[in-house]
């Protein structure tokens, strides 16, 4: 089928068994002592930077 | 044991983007997979456990209309779902507009878990991948919860393989008033109701698919969902087993929870499977006893029942953890954590539920929003704090803030970092989905479709994957070595049937 105009639609990538790429982001060490301060911290600069209207504008469809 | 996760999907570059098209895009962008070609051929939504085919699914008008649009797009329904059988053995794919990730079928709690968590890993690879393709600018957010806060849920989904002679009934009764308690244990958090006597209110609950719970038990997924889903598609031999696809649980964060939630109710399956014991309880309306325990946070209720007994959601999660613990079944030393967990959750929670908030996503959700409620001076019903707990599920290392108590220790990790980036690439070393991985490699010009149990070949062969339950490792690897030297798909089966008989 054609599709609409500006819309790039992927086509199916080359499949190649048993040979997926290792591309793996990076991971800290497992936790061994909690440093809640720490994690305090990191966790409320992130949370001011968190846009207040954000939940307001997320829309998905129906899921199951 | 299965697990299926649909996460949210977002492109934060554009003011309104196409979920079809976001979802099919994103999976098309994860490049390592065996297969593209899922076979559909023995999926049947409508056939239900209790013995009988439905004449059709619920949907709202809204999701009929959706349904009606999709229809007339430029992509075909195989185009749409861009399937993707992956080399660990799970399935990554568009269902109903949100990228899915079913784990591989996984015979312990642990191996599970490592596969859920290498689901978040492939996500973020795919997400990478599809922003550099879009160029500069572009950004997207995945969600790995189940709500948008206005009237839309999609699911986290449990699987677990049941013996076919144990009728669904036993199963469904005396498993309901643990579905109810265990969310005590298992609820992700929400800043928000959308049930439709509370719809809209801004305040904080234990989960986040109560409110989207309508009936006990029934085939719809979508709409009406029911506490106990009887879909009956085992994806196994149908005369032997059945398969219990459970979709009232939250996509949790926390691996303890996972670990939890398929761990306790494994067990109790194990239990009620393998024995006689009942429980005690009957509730009277599960379904709003759900709702109740997810509205109660810390101070939970009695829940209505049938009966002279009282019971809190505590106390009935107490009753299943005694049977299990006097059961004289022989429990795995997983199994055996998942008690001594179990024991000490009830307890502190009773002592103080605060105690649980390093694995408890509801409750480190709690404690974190109220100390930026007071410190920014917002009331309790401000939309800030809803649009901070959707940002507690953002998958992406760097903003999700569930990423940021978990690197500080604050939230238990229980995976290692290497057995998860294993994971993400090899299957489980027991099990059904290493011998499909190695036949898919075996074959890769010869193999059209897979599915969980069964492959189809281009000449027509249709080829029944046994679940090699009792296989040890070794015996698994000389299947493996066997596979390697067939000359061809049809003589696989021969291969198969011989080694299931050993």
């Amino acid at each position: 089928m054609e599709q609409p105009m500006g819309v790039e639609f992927s086509p199916d990538r080359q499949v190649v068994p048993g040979s997926p790429k290792k591309d793996v982001q990076k991971e800290g060490p497992v936790p061994k002592k909690p440093d809640v301060h720490k994690g305090t911290d990191r966790l409320m600069d992130r949370m001011k930077k968190v846009d207040p209207n954000q939940s307001e504008r997320y829309r998905q469809r129906t899921g199951e | 044991m299965g697990l299926e996760t649909e996460y949210g999907i977002v492109r934060n570059d554009l003011s309104d983007s196409d979920p079809v098209i976001e979802s099919m895009e994103i999976v098309r962008a994860y490049q390592s997979c065996d297969l593209t070609g899922w076979l559909y051929q023995e999926e049947d939504p409508a056939l239900d456990a209790r013995g009988f085919r439905v004449e059709g699914l619920a949907q709202d008008e809204e999701e009929r209309a959706f349904t009606q649009s999709d229809y007339t797009r430029f992509f075909s329904f195989r185009e749409m779902k861009s399937d993707r059988i992956l080399s660990n053995g799970g399935r990554f794919y568009n269902d109903h507009t949100h990228p899915e990730f079913s784990t591989p079928e996984s015979m312990g709690i642990l191996d599970l878990l490592r596969y859920d968590r290498a689901g978040i890993e492939i996500l973020r690879l795919a997400a990478r991948e599809r922003v550099r393709l879009l160029g500069p600018g572009a950004a997207l957010s995945l969600y790995r919860n189940n709500t948008d806060y206005h009237g839309h849920s999609y699911g986290c989904h449990e699987n677990y393989l049941l013996p076919r002679e144990i009728p669904f009934e036993r199963i469904v009764e005396h498993l309901l008033p643990f579905l109810v308690a265990r969310t005590v244990l298992t609820g992700a958090g929400k800043y928000g109701f959308e049930s439709s006597e509370r719809r809209g209110g801004i305040a904080f609950q234990i989960s986040q698919r109560a409110d989207f719970m309508e009936a006990l038990i029934g085939v719809d997924t979508m709409h009406r969902r029911p506490l106990v889903n009887s879909r009956d598609e085992p994806h196994a031999d149908r005369k032997r087993f059945r398969r219990l696809h459970l979709i009232l649980g939250d996509a949790n964060m926390s691996e303890w929870q996972t670990a939890m939630k398929v761990g306790m109710t494994e067990m109790v399956l194990t239990l009620l499977v393998g024995s006689e014991w009942e429980p005690r309880i009957v509730l009277s309306d599960p379904v709003a006893s759900i709702r109740s325990v997810s509205a109660s946070l810390r101070q939970q209720p009695t829940l209505p029942s049938k009966g002279k007994e009282q019971w809190t959601a505590l106390d009935i999660l107490e009753h299943y953890w005694d049977a299990c613990q006097k059961s004289l079944h022989e429990w795995t030393s997983e199994e055996r954590w998942v008690l001594s967990e179990w024991r000490i959750a009830i307890d502190q929670f009773r002592e103080d539920p605060g105690l649980l908030a390093d694995r408890v996503d509801w409750l480190a959700k709690q404690d974190f929003l109220e100390r930026f409620r007071e410190e920014e001076s917002l009331s309790p019903d401000d939309p800030w704090l809803q649009s901070l707990d959707l940002e507690y599920h953002n998958i992406d290392a760097d903003q999700g803030l569930f990423w940021a108590l978990e690197e500080s220790g604050a939230i238990r990790r229980l995976t290692q970092p290497n057995q998860v980036s294993d994971a993400i690439v090899s299957p489980p070393r027991l099990g059904r989905p290493r011998v499909r991985h190695a036949i898919i490699c075996r074959f890769p010009n010869e193999v059209i479709e897979a599915g969980w149990e069964k492959i189809r070949f281009r000449n027509g062969v249709l080829l029944d994957l046994p679940l090699f339950q009792k296989s040890g490792e070794g015996e698994i690897s000389d299947l493996l070595h066997r596979i390697e030297t067939v000359a061809t798909p049809g003589e696989l089966s021969k291969t198969i049937e011989a080694f299931s008989g050993v």
